[in-house]
């Protein structure tokens, strides 16, 4: 009987151990006030960051600038991930279960999804009561996050592609020392690039459509007069872009073009000609390359996406705490502190009137590929709905692209493309739009 | 009882399919012409293959090793440089200035050990409650316990994350055990390796007067030696490696681990300088594969553990 009850208490030992193990799979109740959804006192506001370009040091830098400046107020800055798609991971498990940020790290393709779900406050109100005046923000830059005449995030790591190019291949190939002016102007140079190439090196590497493909790529649709949408309708199948996407593929098929997963290391080893990369590889390419590296702007008059990140305020907090956050964000992004952010990551200022700053002014006067980068600001378009609003969207084109690259018939993929767009917007967005 | 005649039986029971195994083997060397002695060709092809396995393993981690070593400008080249020329230890340096890597150790060791030791003891004594001992209900908790294997922890890490924020575990070290701390592959292992001990050991160790937890040390556990150290040596591995909720949880260097803390060596947008995250990688690597190689013995010492006469 000492037996029995030994062994039975040892079982059931184990069954509560094995049922305390389940149990750790139980969700949590819904927060219990909508009000102000976790503990953080009001007067410290966290700052959830990936550190965009390794910029952990400079933010702290702008943190303790604050903090002298309002004694009353302390910043968190929290290590949210290492990409934006993890912010957004880390950001979307909060809202789940609470404790909120008060600053949060949105990029051009994960905003959106917050913002038609209601889960970022609008800015306009609170803008408009701190008397921040928001037209020194770059035009282009400030309405990428734009919903129904409302604005989700200010700008704050962005960031366009540029045109890389090795000058010594430019100069070997008897070429001017500038990008091309438009993508058949380049296909004039390419049998001539690559005669001076060699058979070992490649004349053009892009990122595949697994590394934002779909995003530079949107240069040669609109250099085409094509887009990838207009407003919310797909126009894939327009004659314009269609024509984009048959000039990607006879790049590929010329063998004039390569796709990899980060051109970065290829193009600073020397062995690729050229390149469409993030302003944000200027630092780091510059660093490792052992020829002079030559920056353009992309071809064409008017056609370079913009990219990069924002950052916003969760809409479930107190109206205290969103007032002390966008003070913060006002001023993480004002002139002076956007100019010591970007001089140290290679991001774009976004206000206007930094370039006036004495500091920026020596800065582009040292750094003259940082200035074809700054001067091509003015000329970037907010990107193509289809791309960084519908859910999915920039895999989707990358991986279509992938397909037109590999030399299936362009027309039948975006075809395709179109209708698969058409339906995600269908049964995911257009009911919540404008409600 | 001597356990070691027991442990004969075992031995002849496992023989059989032994030979059965040898005897094809044979047989299918037969069919080859040179049956016994191959010949040279055999033989520096069988090299040959061995070589290329190695290469295969040891050059990737050569690669890791020596661009460690080397200078930021001679990392991307074409050709590839083989030997880190000049050498320099800046990487090292870099890498324990740039980021707080030994908080980022330290937070490692505790969360690892912490889960580790309570997975390993949740999982023995389950298993060993849900194979030796008679209780109502015990396949019932078992299917329970295996439906939760089947729930990859991607699915429920929101719930998880709701609940842990709630309770303000949220950048804790209790936040980040506890959630890990389940155990339902420990479990299913371990039961399944104590079934497959034959019954009479231990009916003669229960006729011998021992009671359940004696049973479970003395007779039971010396004879799982090799299953419970491939499972720790799994557990620990897989703790010291695991990423996803470690990230989730910790929001700075007072809990996050190493892997997390790797991260912020690489530029999300722009081009990483590789030097110090292979740097990261090697003293993250170190620690692992000492224990490996101290738990490798001690895996084979529990092989011959039962075998011989003490």
């Amino acid at each position: 009987m000492n037996e029995f009850s030994r062994r039975g208490f040892l079982g059931l030992a184990g069954a509560a151990g094995v049922a305390g193990l389940a149990a750790c799979a139980g969700t949590g109740t819904a927060p219990s006030s909508g009000g102000n959804g976790g503990g953080a006192s009001s007067n410290t506001i966290e700052f959830w960051s990936n550190h965009p370009g390794n910029s952990k040091p400079v933010e702290q830098q702008i943190i303790k600038a604050f903090e002298a400046a309002n004694p009353n107020l302390k910043v968190k800055l929290v290590d949210a991930g290492k990409n934006y798609e993890e912010v957004a991971q880390k950001f979307n498990a909060s809202l789940a279960g609470g404790q909120l940020p008060d600053v949060v790290v949105v990029s051009d393709v994960t905003w959106f999804n917050f913002a038609l779900n209601k889960q970022l406050a609008p800015l306009d109100d609170l803008l408009s009561a701190a008397k921040i005046d928001t037209s020194d923000y770059v035009d282009a830059l400030y309405n990428d996050y734009n919903l129904d005449d409302k604005h989700f995030a200010l700008p704050f790591s962005r960031s366009t592609p540029l045109f890389y190019y090795n000058k010594d291949l430019w100069k070997a190939a008897g070429l001017e020392d500038r990008g091309p002016k438009d993508w058949d102007e380049f296909l004039t140079w390419a049998p001539k690039l690559k005669a001076a190439a060699g058979s070992d090196k490649v004349v053009m590497e892009l990122p595949d459509g697994s590394n934002y493909l779909d995003w530079v790529f949107q240069n040669m649709v609109w250099g085409y007069g094509g887009a990838y949408s207009k407003e919310w309708t797909p126009t894939f199948s327009d004659p314009n872009t269609v024509k984009a996407g048959k000039y990607l593929q006879d790049l590929a098929k010329n063998g004039f073009l390569k796709l990899s997963k980060d051109p970065a290391p290829d193009f600073t080893a020397g062995i690729v000609g050229c390149s469409m990369m993030s302003t944000g590889s200027l630092g780091g390419v510059a660093k490792d390359a052992k020829f002079d590296v030559g920056t353009a702007f992309l071809p064409g008059d008017g056609n370079c996406p913009t990219g990069g990140a924002g950052v916003g305020i969760p809409a479930n907090i107190t109206d205290e705490r969103k007032k002390n956050a966008l003070k913060f964000i006002e001023f993480l992004t004002n002139a002076q502190n956007t100019v010591t952010f970007t001089q140290a990551t290679g991001y774009m200022p976004v206000r206007k009137s930094a370039v006036d700053l004495p500091e920026e002014k020596a800065f582009l006067e040292k750094n003259p590929n940082a200035k074809t980068a700054i001067e091509q600001l003015p000329k970037t378009r907010s990107q193509d709905n289809v791309r960084v609003l519908l859910p999915g969207g920039g895999a989707r084109i990358g991986k279509a692209l992938d397909q037109v690259v590999q030399g299936q018939d362009v027309a039948t993929v975006f075809k395709a493309l179109d209708a698969e767009s058409q339906q995600v917007f269908d049964s995911q967005i257009k009911s919540k739009l404008g409600a | 009882m001597s356990t070691s005649t027991v442990i004969g039986t075992l031995d002849d029971e496992s023989l059989p399919p032994e030979r059965t195994r040898r005897q094809r083997r044979r047989a299918a060397h037969n069919v080859e012409p040179s049956s016994h002695h191959r010949g040279p060709v055999w033989t520096a092809l069988g090299y040959v293959g061995m070589v290329l396995v190695v290469l295969l393993v040891a050059v990737p981690l050569f690669w890791i090793l020596i661009t460690s070593f080397k200078d930021r400008g001679d990392i991307y080249v074409r050709p590839a440089q083989w030997w880190p020329s000049p050498a320099t230890s800046d990487n090292y340096h870099e890498l324990t200035t740039r980021i707080p890597f030994f908080d980022y150790v330290r937070n490692s060791v505790i969360i690892t050990s912490a889960t580790a030791v309570a997975k390993i003891v949740l999982g023995v004594l389950s298993a060993y409650a849900l194979s030796l001992l008679r209780f109502p209900g015990r396949s019932v908790v078992f299917l329970v316990v295996i439906a939760a294997l089947m729930v990859p922890n991607q699915i429920t890490v929101i719930s998880n994350y709701a609940l842990v924020a709630q309770l303000g575990w949220r950048n804790t070290f209790q936040g980040i055990i506890i959630p890990l701390a389940g155990v339902a592959f420990g479990t299913f292992l371990m039961r399944n390796q104590f079934l497959s001990l034959p019954g009479e050991i231990i009916e003669a160790a229960r006729l011998d007067g021992a009671g359940p937890m004696k049973l479970l040390w003395r007779v039971v556990m010396p004879m799982s030696w090799p299953t419970l150290v491939a499972f720790s040596l799994i557990t620990v591995v897989n703790e010291w490696n695991e990423y996803l909720w470690p990230y989730l949880m910790s929001d700075d260097e007072t809990t996050a681990t190493l892997p997390v803390g790797l991260t912020f060596l690489q530029n999300n947008d722009g081009v990483t300088n590789w030097g110090p995250v292979m740097a990261g990688t090697i003293l993250a690597m170190l620690p692992i594969l000492v224990l490996f190689l101290f738990l490798q013995r001690q895996m084979i010492k529990g092989l011959t553990a039962g075998a011989v006469k003490s």
